[in-house]
This record gives structure tokens, C-alpha cells and sequence, in this order.
């Protein structure tokens, strides 16, 4: 395939909420398959509504969704389709996991598709180990830590195979372990050829896993591009009222107040920022 | 929490995986002979053999088993006392000396078989709720065609009563922080406050709820897929036939009377 196709576009997307909220204003954006993309936004920039309009639980009020580049339609079948193409982890796993226990909670997707037993079974299996919660099936949610009831809440959509994943705050409230846990699982599903979506507001993470970045703020898209590339527009960024990376923050003072030589684009993990380290050492002598 | 450590032995005592319809059918008849006999010594039999069997068997610690048995007895001994007093018609068997009150023989006989039965069947209920996690029950009341809508109501009460709990332990929590409980007036409007919060929460965590069922192909009904298994004909023949002994038993002891 030459030119890479894009498994997700929303395309001047607007939406009000019924109370009059408007929450998008003509928003563009656009998924190429296989890749991870992150949407990096404040507290009520309106990450969680562009989501829900990726499987087609609400509607824009103006503009259109594409998924596979096929308009989305809303009917029955229709939705239906959109939704075993596309599945979303929800923000609050309190939400999503409703069953009495972690099996009947993960099988719940799969039994809808109107899969077989056995089917369904393997599934299940498969999804729990996937996420490292084998051995917890018959447990009740509310035996579960946070972290676990995040995984679980994955593993449930993992059992429907969606092409793509839309997660909402994966790791928010978990710690840097369980966090770094979810972030290696999002990882192998996208070495195996699944197309991911996060939405976050942790910008120390996004630059070690998106390949694109996506900036919202107030409804809007205000930034696109690479990290790299969104990353350099500090103004903007500060202007969405998020910051840059804590590694490109260090270098950007030590270039401003202490006049070392380390000149934009900033670094923005520690493997970058180490390799920069290491080549002004290597001028200086 | 007392609701919490039930719902944690359910799913972690040492019988949790014999077959579901056996421990119900089990509990069912047992209740089922408690209530048939006339006198109060097949329930006590059946009062000690649960006890028994939910301590040897099922490896639940004695003394929350004993308190869990705390709260019927209390109940069964108040009717009891009344029975004696209130109950009786024939000639008073003796005078208590104040209010002119007297026991009678046949209300004590009454009082006490009731004491027995309540005894016999709460702890048949008590074996079955200690020993089988609700979501198998849920299982096999949708083999015994209860209405599906029913069970999924159920289902979904049962999984958010911890969710609520665990809310209302949260803004409790905050509101004690806060000093809400200070006064008897705070007491109120907190209470007040606390009450329409959580309504209002339910109401919108039942939309989410709704959003997120959506988004997993959800359409007007639950697929359970965990296939039960039946009861096999030895244990179905040993189960008869240790409820044929109770019913032998309740048949030889049917005339007998504490006094
Ligand atoms: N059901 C609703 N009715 C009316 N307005 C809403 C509703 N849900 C969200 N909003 C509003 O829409 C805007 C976007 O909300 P959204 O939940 O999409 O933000 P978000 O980016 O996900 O924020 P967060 O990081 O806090 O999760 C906010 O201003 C919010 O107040
Ligand atoms: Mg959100």
C-alpha cells in the first residue's frame, strides 16, 4: 500500500451538548493505520466527547465521522459495525465493568457480537492474559484494585478484537508502575497491528510512545504533528494551559538562565536528552 | 461491613465450587422439612448439622458464623417469650406474679417450635449464602425461567450497591472532614445533603453505565455464557434420601412436646 490510509477522520466536527455546551468547534482529525496517536488536552478541552463520537454513541451536530473511510451510519447494523471495529475504554472503569464478575464482565463484549461459546471462551482467556489478570476470573470488581479494574476494563474490549482502541486517560490513578504496565500492554497491541488512540494530559509519557500528537484546548484542535514538531511551539502549549516535557523544560532553562548551548528542538525523553548531554561533553574537549 | 465479609466468604470459602444447583436444592428441601415438622427437634437437628457443615466443611470462622446466627436469634427468642405469655389457651401452667401475666404449656410448645424453625431455616439460607457467589445463583435462576429483565436488574444492583457503599463512604468521609456531623443540625442537613447526592449520582453513573454497555454492542439483553452443570444421579439419589431420613424423622418425632 503506498499512501497510508486513515482508519479514523473526523472531519469539521462540531458538537453541543442538549444544555447548549458547546464542547467541539470544527474539529479535523485523523488516525493513519498502526499508529498511536495521542490526544493531549486540559481538564474540559473535550477529549472525552471526540471519543465518544469514534464509535457513534453521539452524533455531530455538524461536520462527519469517518471510520475505515466510510461515513459513519447510524443505524442499528450500522452502529454495530462501527463498534466492533472501534472499541473505547472509558475513563472510570467503575462505569464499564458492571458484571458480577470479571469473566462474565470481559465475555459481555463478545457474547454481543453473538460469538460461540467456546469462541467466546478462548477470547476471554486470551484478553485476561493479555493484560496479565489471568487467574482473577471469577473475582468481583469491587475485590479489585484500581489498577487491576483498569486492565480488566481492557481486557474487556481486547475480547471484542477492534482494529482500533480508543483509550480515555489510561493511566490516570495509577502509579508509575501500573502505569508504565498499561503503557507496555498498549505497546504489544500496537506491535501486533492495532491502531491506538489515548487521550492524556501527562506530557512526560506522550513523547515515549505517540507517533503523532494531537492538542485540544476549549473544544478545539489547536496543534498537530509530531512530537517533535508540537513541542517546539512552547507558546502554544503554555497557552493550552499544559507544559512541556520536564526533560525539555531542564534543557530550555539551561539554555535560557545558564547559557549552556543546547538550542531548540528540546529533547523530550531522557534518551534524548542523554545522547545531547553526551555530544556538548564530547565538543567541549 | 457486615454485607461486605458475607459477599467476601461467598467467594472465597472451600465449597464455592461444589455445583451450584446441588447447594440450592439442598437448602430448598432443608427448608422445605424445617417448615413441615411439627416438632422442634428435626429443625434443631438441622440448625446443628449447618453448623456443622458451614464450619467443618465450608471453613467459615466460628464466631462470624456466630454471629451471623446472633441476629435471628434474637429475633426467634423475642417471639418466643411473647408466644409463652400471649399464646397460650388452655389452663396457665404458672403465674409469673406481675401484670397478672402467665406462661402457658401449649404457647412454650408453639414459642419454641417457632424459635426452632426459624433457627433450622435461617441457617439453611445462611449455608447458601455463605458458600455460593451470587452470580451463580443469578445462573440458575435464569435455568428456572425467572424473567430475564429481572435477573439483569438484579445483576446490575448487585454489582452497583458496592459502588454506592463505597461513594457514600467517600462523601461521608468528606463531610465529616468538614466538621457536617458537629451538631444535630449539621447531622440533618448533611444526611440531606448526602441523600440527594448520591440520587443524582445514581442517575448519572446509570447513564455512563449505559454509554459504556453501547459501546460494547450492548442490545436489550445480557448473553450469560457459562454453561451449568446438572446434578449427577449419585448425588441426586444420596440428596433425596437424606431428606427422605429428615422426613422419617420429622414423621417419628411429630407428637413430641418440650413439656
Ligand atoms: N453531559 C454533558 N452535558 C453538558 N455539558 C457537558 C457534558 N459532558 C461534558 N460537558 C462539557 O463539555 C466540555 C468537554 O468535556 P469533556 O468531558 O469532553 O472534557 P475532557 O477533555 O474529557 O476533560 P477531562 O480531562 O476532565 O476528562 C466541558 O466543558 C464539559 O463541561
Ligand atoms: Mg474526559
Amino acid at each position: 500500500m503506498g499512501e497510508e490510509m486513515n482508519v479514523v477522520e473526523a472531519i469539521d466536527v462540531t458538537y453541543h451538548y442538549p444544555d447548549g455546551t458547546k464542547a467541539l468547534e470544527k474539529v479535523n482529525f485523523r488516525v493513519d493505520e498502526g499508529k498511536i496517536v495521542a490526544l493531549l488536552g486540559p481538564n474540559g478541552a473535550g477529549k472525552s466527547t471526540l471519543f465518544l463520537h469514534f464509535n457513534g454513541i453521539l452524533r455531530p451536530s455538524s461536520g462527519e465521522i469517518k471510520i475505515n473511510g466510510n461515513s459513519v451510519e447510524y443505524s442499528k447494523k450500522g452502529l454495530m459495525k462501527v463498534r466492533q471495529t472501534v472499541g473505547i475504554v472509558f475513563q472510570n472503569p467503575d462505569d464499564q465493568l458492571f458484571a458480577p464478575t470479571v469473566v462474565e464482565d470481559v465475555a459481555f463484549g463478545p457474547m454481543n457480537i453473538g460469538l460461540s461459546k467456546d469462541e467466546v471462551e478462548r477470547r476471554v482467556r486470551e484478553s485476561l492474559e493479555k493484560v496479565g489478570m489471568l487467574g482473577f476470573e471469577k473475582k468481583p470488581p469491587h475485590h479489585l484494585s484500581g489498577g487491576e479494574k483498569k486492565r480488566v476494563a481492557i481486557a474487556g474490549i481486547l475480547a471484542m478484537k477492534p482494529k482500533i482502541m480508543v483509550l480515555d486517560e489510561p493511566t490516570s490513578g495509577l502509579d508509575p508502575k501500573g502505569a508504565s504496565q498499561i503503557l507496555k500492554i498498549l505497546y504489544e497491541l500496537n506491535e501486533e497491528g492495532m491502531t491506538i488512540i489515548i487521550s492524556t494530559h501527562d506530557v512526560d509519557m506522550v513523547p515515549l510512545y505517540a507517533n503523532q500528537i494531537y492538542i485540544i484546548s476549549q473544544g478545539a484542535i489547536i496543534k498537530e504533528g509530531t512530537p517533535q514538531k508540537v513541542f517546539e511551539d512552547i507558546e502554544t502549549i503554555r497557552g493550552a494551559n499544559l507544559r512541556l516535557p520536564r526533560i525539555a523544560h531542564l534543557m530550555e532553562i539551561l539554555q535560557k538562565e545558564d547559557k549552556l548551548p543546547f538550542e531548540k528542538p528540546y529533547p523530550l525523553t531522557i534518551g534524548q536528552a542523554r545522547k545531547r548531554v553526551l555530544k556538548h561533553f564530547e565538543d567541549l574537549q | 461491613m457486615i454485607e461486605n465479609t458475607l459477599d467476601n466468604y461467598a467467594y472465597t470459602n472451600s465449597i464455592k465450587d461444589a455445583n451450584v444447583s446441588f447447594k440450592v436444592l439442598f437448602a430448598i428441601l432443608t427448608v422445605i422439612v424445617c417448615l413441615v415438622s411439627t416438632s422442634p427437634v428435626i429443625p434443631l437437628t438441622i440448625t446443628f448439622l449447618m453448623l456443622f457443615l458451614i464450619i467443618f466443611l465450608a471453613k467459615i470462622p466460628f464466631k462470624f458464623y456466630l454471629k451471623f446466627l446472633s441476629i435471628p436469634f434474637i429475633f426467634g427468642f423475642m417471639t418466643f417469650i411473647f408466644m409463652t405469655v400471649f399464646f397460650g389457651i388452655s389452663e396457665p401452667w404458672f403465674n409469673i406474679g406481675i401484670f397478672n401475666l402467665a406462661v402457658y404449656k401449649d404457647g412454650l410448645n408453639l414459642g419454641f417450635l417457632v424459635l426452632a424453625r426459624i433457627m433450622g431455616c435461617f441457617s439453611c439460607l445462611g449455608f447458601l449464602v455463605l458458600t455460593t457467589p451470587i452470580n451463580e445463583i443469578f445462573f440458575l435462576l435464569e435455568r428456572f425461567r425467572i424473567p430475564k429483565i429481572i435477573i439483569e436488574i438484579a445483576m446490575m444492583m448487585y454489582r452497583y450497591i458496592f459502588v454506592f457503599l463505597d461513594e457514600s463512604g467517600k462523601m461521608y468521609n468528606s463531610q465529616q472532614t468538614r466538621l457536617g456531623y458537629s451538631s444535630l443540625k449539621n447531622t440533618y442537613r448533611s444526611v440531606a445533603l448526602l441523600a440527594s447526592n448520591l440520587f443524582i449520582k445514581t442517575w448519572s453513573k446509570g447513564e455512563q453505565l449505559y454509554i459504556t454497555m453501547e459501546s460494547r454492542c450492548y442490545n436489550g439483553s445480557i448473553k450469560t455464557f457459562e454453561v451449568q452443570k446438572s446434578i449427577d444421579i449419585e448425588n441426586l439419589f444420596l440428596l433425596l434420601s437424606f431428606e427422605f431420613l429428615l422426613l422419617l424423622g420429622v414423621y417419628l418425632t411429630r407428637g413430641f412436646k418440650v413439656i
